[in-house]
């Protein structure tokens, strides 16, 4: 015979609400997880996908730092453009390690080909780079190889028609090395389409990014088919010294450009965040109304069991048991409820964590490639502990009152 | 040569107020228990019975006069002091039986032990199974039991701990005679057998009238016994 015995008979005594309690206590355990594994998945997942870019610093034409996000993260539309001049000056910066200038175009895709498509995706990110510079920022950057792929490598500076496509667009267009891609772009002050013809010379393994959408082209390729010959959209930076002071002296040497904004990627990261923020607030209300719904069942039912049993508590008391082996045992039972409901609510969190992330997907398109929902080991300690604390802490009223009953009234009212 | 009493109550009073009004459950009792000694407590209802044991088993505070519970003054002191002083001293058995529902025979009877934090000895729990004639049932569930047999399993439980008295409030009063008279035998055996000391409270006279003494109450107070005019002998 021990307490837990003593307390578990008691629980299966009245199984269906038993059940529901560890049911409400489950879901809002679930509700917890889910949300916190999206504030830390989330948060990683805006990290990864910076760090990805490469770089620390984009220089852009002026414009929303919000819309500069997920220009990076998406390959927006309505691009703004800065001269190449500002590119040209802010590569003299002494605290610069790496610089590369980047020109983004979105380019449709002919129909009546060959192999027409129609779809939503009827558009492609053209990026338009300076091949040196930019395999030097993402030394991650590397050639796909297997039949159809080997051979795979960069286009020679002046190939004004070579292209390397991205895993996915290359793995969506059905396209290998050697092959042909066409496009149709309207270049900047015209009406008419002009049709474009490109040789892939290589296509990129997967990286997680939104490098795998796109299709590389010389820089100057991309200027001069988009009709903005002395133009970039970006130019991405890292520093030698990456910190607060240094950004803000290299921000200050370059604000002078009239039409140019310095963007620390920081500073994207912080914009993302409080993007999501608000979204991620409401969902935490969610989760505390949840909490406090799951902590007034708890309280309800291990209130009513301490109504039924007064007698039983009584009898108890008579034959021996002190006023903290009662409360011990009240709180022994909430106890079970607690774990036995924020175990299951874990393991519905954890197992429909795909599921969770694609509906956030859904709600929240960001563009972020790495999953929105990390559930790690301690977020589920944390979790189970906090139900049980909270538990608990449903617990004490009725606990000290089972505990503070006295024997001969409690046998004698329930006679 | 008269031993030392287990209890000893002088003058004890249990008042209840209600209001303007005090109820005097109990008003002025003196009594001793002795070990070995069963003692039957008569009365109509609401004469006191119940207060009066609660009282004396430290079950109840009296609110005058002095109690003495295995040598130790008891009057004035709190339920958790109470609680100490009782536990192992006494066992309960209650007209309603009262015992766990989830639990089996054999887990009621030994349920004391693990407030008084006292290891479970097998063959301890045997006797007791043996002695309240439930050898048989020890894994049966208190549903599946009859009225005699509930009662039986109440007198295991008070038994465990090994207490010096046993209080049994109106022990038979939800049984047949015939199970109410078995009731009583296991009681005087188990108080001639192991020197207990009986508190038992009853309606019954004739069972009452199986104990060493008789004390009837009336109005919160123990009134003399009247011997019956000769006429009517
Ligand atoms: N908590 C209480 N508050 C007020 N009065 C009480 C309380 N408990 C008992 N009494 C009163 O004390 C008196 C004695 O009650 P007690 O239960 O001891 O009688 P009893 O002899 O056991 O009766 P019964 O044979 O019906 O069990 C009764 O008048 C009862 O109403
Ligand atoms: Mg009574």
């Amino acid at each position: 015979m021990n307490y837990g015995i003593l307390a578990w008979k008691n629980l299966a005594r009245r199984p269906v609400r038993t059940a529901l309690t560890v049911v409400g206590v489950g879901m809002a355990t679930a509700v917890a997880v889910s949300l916190g594994g999206f504030n830390l998945g989330f948060r990683a997942a805006i990290s990864r996908s910076i760090e990805q870019l490469g770089f620390q610093v984009m220089i852009m034409a002026k414009g929303c730092p919000y819309e500069a996000a997920t220009l990076m993260l998406k390959g927006g539309t309505g691009l703004l453009y800065l001269p190449e001049s500002a590119h040209e000056q802010i590569r003299t910066d002494p605290d610069i390690e790496a610089i590369t200038p980047v020109f983004l175009g979105v380019a449709e895709k002919p129909a009546g080909g060959p192999e027409e498509n129609t779809g939503p995706s009827a558009f492609t990110l053209i990026a338009g780079i300076e091949r040196e510079s930019y395999a030097k920022m993402k030394p991650w950057l590397q050639f796909k190889s297997g039949p159809g792929f080997d051979g795979g490598r960069w286009f020679s500076p002046d190939a004004a028609a070579e292209a390397v496509m991205g895993f996915e667009a290359a793995e969506y267009e059905q396209r290998k090395v050697g092959d042909l891609f066409y496009i149709t772009v309207v270049p900047h002050g015209k009406t008419e389409p002009e049709f474009h013809a490109f040789r892939i010379v290589g296509v990129l393994e997967r990286t997680g990014t939104q490098d795998d959408g796109t299709v590389f082209v010389p820089l100057h390729t991309a200027q001069r088919i988009f009709g903005r010959e002395g133009q970039l959209t970006i130019v991405g930076v890292t520093l030698r010294q990456f910190n607060a002071i240094r950004m803000r002296e290299f921000e200050g040497r370059w604000m002078s450009i009239p039409e140019v904004q310095v963007v620390s990627l920081e500073q994207v990261k912080g914009a993302l965040v409080s993007l999501v923020g608000t979204a991620q607030t409401m969902v935490a209300a969610v989760a505390v109304i949840a909490i406090l719904v799951a902590m007034i069942g708890v309280l309800n039912a291990i209130l009513m069991s301490v109504y039924e049993r007064t007698a039983e508590f009584g009898i108890l008391k008579a034959i021996g048991a002190e006023r903290r082996q009662i409360f011990y045992l009240v709180c022994l039972e909430t106890l079970i409820l607690c774990f036995a409901g924020a175990l299951a609510g874990s393991g519905v969190a954890a197992g429909g964590a795909g599921l969770t992330d694609a509906t956030l997907r859904r709600l929240l398109n960001l563009g972020l490639t790495q999953p929105m929902v990390l559930i790690t080991p301690r977020l589920l300690a944390a979790a189970i502990g906090g139900a049980i604390a909270l538990g608990l802490l449903a617990a004490l009223w009725p606990a000290a009152r089972a505990a503070a009953l006295r024997p001969v009234e409690a046998i004698r009212n329930q006679e | 040569m008269p031993t030392t009493p287990l209890i000893s109550g002088y003058g004890l009073q249990r008042h209840y107020r209600r209001g303007i009004e005090t109820v005097r459950a109990l008003d002025g009792v003196d009594l001793e228990i002795r070990a070995g000694e069963s003692l039957a407590v008569i009365g109509p209802s609401g004469s006191g019975k119940t207060t009066l044991l609660n009282v004396l088993a430290g079950l109840d505070a009296p609110t005058g006069g002095q109690l003495t519970i295995g040598g130790q003054r008891v009057d004035g002191l709190s339920e958790q002091q109470l609680t100490t002083v009782r536990r192992g001293f006494f066992g309960f058995v209650f007209q309603n039986f009262h015992l766990i529902p989830t639990l089996t025979v054999a887990e009621n009877i030994v349920l004391p032990l693990l407030f008084l934090r006292r290891p479970v000895v097998r063959h301890e729990v045997e006797q007791v199974l043996e002695a309240v004639g439930l050898s048989h049932r020890a894994h049966h569930y208190p549903r599946e039991l009859s009225g005699g047999q509930m009662q039986r399993v109440a007198v295991g439980r008070a038994l465990i701990v090994r207490p010096r008295v046993l209080v049994a409030d109106e022990p038979t009063g939800n049984l047949d005679t015939v199970t109410a008279d078995a009731i009583v035998s296991l009681f005087l055996t188990l108080v001639n057998r192991e020197g207990l000391a009986l508190l038992l409270s009853t309606h019954n006279l004739e069972l009452a009238s199986r104990c060493d003494r008789i004390i009837r109450l009336k109005d919160g107070q123990i009134v003399p016994p009247v011997s019956p005019p000769q006429s009517l002998r």
